[in-house]
């Protein structure tokens, strides 16, 4: 053999030669367990994984993650705008939201909404001065569905308000200046030139909350809002067999946010070409120019 | 033509806290004058262009821009704010071309030229871009109308930059720096640009470390250091024949 054709053969450190065999080795445990052991019981598994509970569960699921991260996108991105605004007041008010929302646990907050009549058991609607009202009560108002919707979205908007806030900083302040050299109006600014430049950083932030979010809905179990889990919970209340219908409702998670995870990587990767593009815009001259190098 | 191309300052003053950045400038740009603002970095150049553009806020002094305060009203007793839309309309009449070019990234070279008509004036988007189309042909850039800020060099970033504050048909034009930041080859496709406009009579204030542009185009040449004014007059004088110490020290080490 030529000597220029031989393959050259790099070593192998012997720490990845052990992390095979430790990896091979768990494997293999966790597979002879989930085999042997009877108590997974896998013919539940199968014979709930498809049931209608458990799909409408799902649906809900996916209803209330579509609709937390709807609100919570539109929420937080006037949050971001006040957060970024220079009038004193209204930036300290969307700081203090930001704190107050992500300084306490989402669980709470969802209990607190739920039980919200405690503090307002009515709240009226009318016109001031005309005698017109419309009283509602807010023991009804407030269904366990409703409080889910509004705990998630508001927690929700303080996360988004965070990340939409570093996509605006993000973008290059001699962009704003050269708005404001043409005369660009504040809303033309932020709308045409502001977001369109934030985007590449929070679409792809925004699409692993979304992630997450998918998985938060579980806390509203605790609402009795029939999700996922809770519908697997209806059953297992009944029948018992606990182990096998979290491992149904484990199931459709994990294949849910596999789901969302390949959608979420082809967007990673086109904004990431976005960014390297819109990085090249300003190539700094690697020769010094003659006054200012002195 | 929108306003007089005028600009008049009488001791403009602008501090960064205790730093005095412009300590006390006069100007008196004619319409259709040249003035070239030399002096070393850090020497106020750029902050007295981006004073002119309302980028940064004076502290003192009259500022007045085709012949209108600049984002203020005088009173009896004061300068009052003008509202933002009115500092706006102003800003309309004054283009500006940056150092680092500052394209808007998302929008191809067209759609940067045409985004100060239509998001601006209101003008109907087919008659701007026509119009964006025949600036841009006449920065030497015909058919590059498609190509994102990305695909353009440095030299063509800058150009399109022109043609961008020119589709506002400003009456004063401020270059900070324009071929700072472009690699040595591309640096005179920019100032034949520069110099075309010149000759067709548009007020520039164009602070730069080209001495030949400069020599060759200016009426005026204003020498700054440490936020002053320390030498101006035509470029035989003030680059030929220097009578200030300072301006013969920075003359000896650039040219």
């Amino acid at each position: 053999m030529d000597a220029t054709d031989k393959p050259r053969l790099y070593r192998r450190g012997p720490l990845e030669y052990a992390a095979w065999a430790v990896c091979v080795l768990v494997a293999g445990g966790l597979a002879h367990t989930l085999v042997t052991n009877e108590n997974y019981q896998w013919n539940v598994v199968g014979q709930y994984f498809t049931a209608p509970t458990i799909l409408e569960g799902l649906r809900l699921t996916i209803v209330l993650t579509i609709l937390a991260m709807l609100f919570g996108g539109i929420l937080g991105m006037v949050i971001a705008v006040m957060r970024a605004s220079t009038v004193r007041p209204v930036q300290l008010l969307a700081s203090g939201y930001i704190t107050f929302f992500r300084g306490t646990p989402v669980l709470v907050q969802l209990i607190f909404w739920f039980n919200i009549a405690a503090l307002y058991p009515n709240i009226a609607v009318g016109i001031p001065f005309t005698g017109i009202s419309h009283a509602v009560d807010v023991n009804v108002l407030m269904s366990a569905t409703t409080a889910a919707i509004i705990g998630l979205s508001l927690n929700e908007a303080a996360y988004l308000a965070e990340i939409i806030r570093g996509g605006f900083a993000s973008v290059d302040k001699g962009q704003i200046e050269a708005a404001d050299s043409l005369g660009m109006s504040s809303r033309k600014k932020l709308f045409r030139v502001i977001i369109p430049q934030a985007m590449p950083t929070v679409v792809p932030a925004t699409g692993n909350q979304m992630i997450g979010m998918f998985k938060e809905t579980s806390l509203v179990s605790v609402l009795g809002v029939a999700e996922l889990l809770q519908s697997t919970q209806l059953i297992y209340a009944r029948t018992y067999q606990t182990i096998p219908l979290l491992i149904v409702a484990c199931l459709w998670y994990l294949i849910m946010t596999l789901a969302l995870s390949y959608p979420q990587s082809l967007i990673e990767k086109r904004y990431s070409l976005v960014r390297s593009r819109v990085s090249r815009e300003a190539p700094v001259d690697p020769v010094p120019m003659d006054g200012e190098a002195r | 033509m929108n306003g007089d191309g005028t600009v008049y300052a009488r001791r403009l003053r602008k501090c960064y806290g205790d730093r005095v950045v412009l300590g006390s400038i006069d100007l008196d740009v004619r319409s259709g004058e040249i003035v070239c603002i030399i002096g070393p970095s850090g020497s106020g150049k750029s902050t007295l262009l981006r004073c002119i553009d309302g980028l940064e806020e004076v502290d003192r002094g009259i500022l007045r821009v085709n012949g209108e305060d600049l984002g203020f009203v005088e009173t009896d007793t004061a300068y009052r704010a003008l509202s933002r839309k009115e500092m706006a309309m102003q800003r309309t009449r004054i283009g500006m071309v940056f150092q680092q070019f500052n394209l808007f990234p998302n929008m191809t070279a067209r759609e940067n030229v045409m985004a100060g008509p239509v998001l601006v004036k209101g003008v109907a988007k087919k008659a701007a871009a026509s119009r964006a189309d025949s600036l841009l042909a006449d920065v030497g850039l015909a058919g590059h109308g498609d190509h994102y800020p990305w695909q353009l060099s440095g030299g063509q970033k800058q150009r399109v930059a022109i043609a961008r504050a020119l589709a506002m048909d400003p009456s004063v034009m401020l270059f900070d720096e324009p071929t700072s930041a472009l690699d040595p080859e591309r640096v005179g496709e920019v100032l034949a640009v520069m110099k075309g406009l010149a000759e067709r009579g548009m007020t520039m204030l164009v602070a730069t470390h080209e001495m030949g542009f400069a020599k060759e185009v200016a009426d005026t040449v204003l020498f700054m250091d440490g936020g002053l004014v320390v030498e101006q007059g035509p470029p035989t004088a003030v680059l030929g024949n220097p009578t200030e110490a300072r301006t013969q020290k920075f003359l000896e080490k650039v040219l």
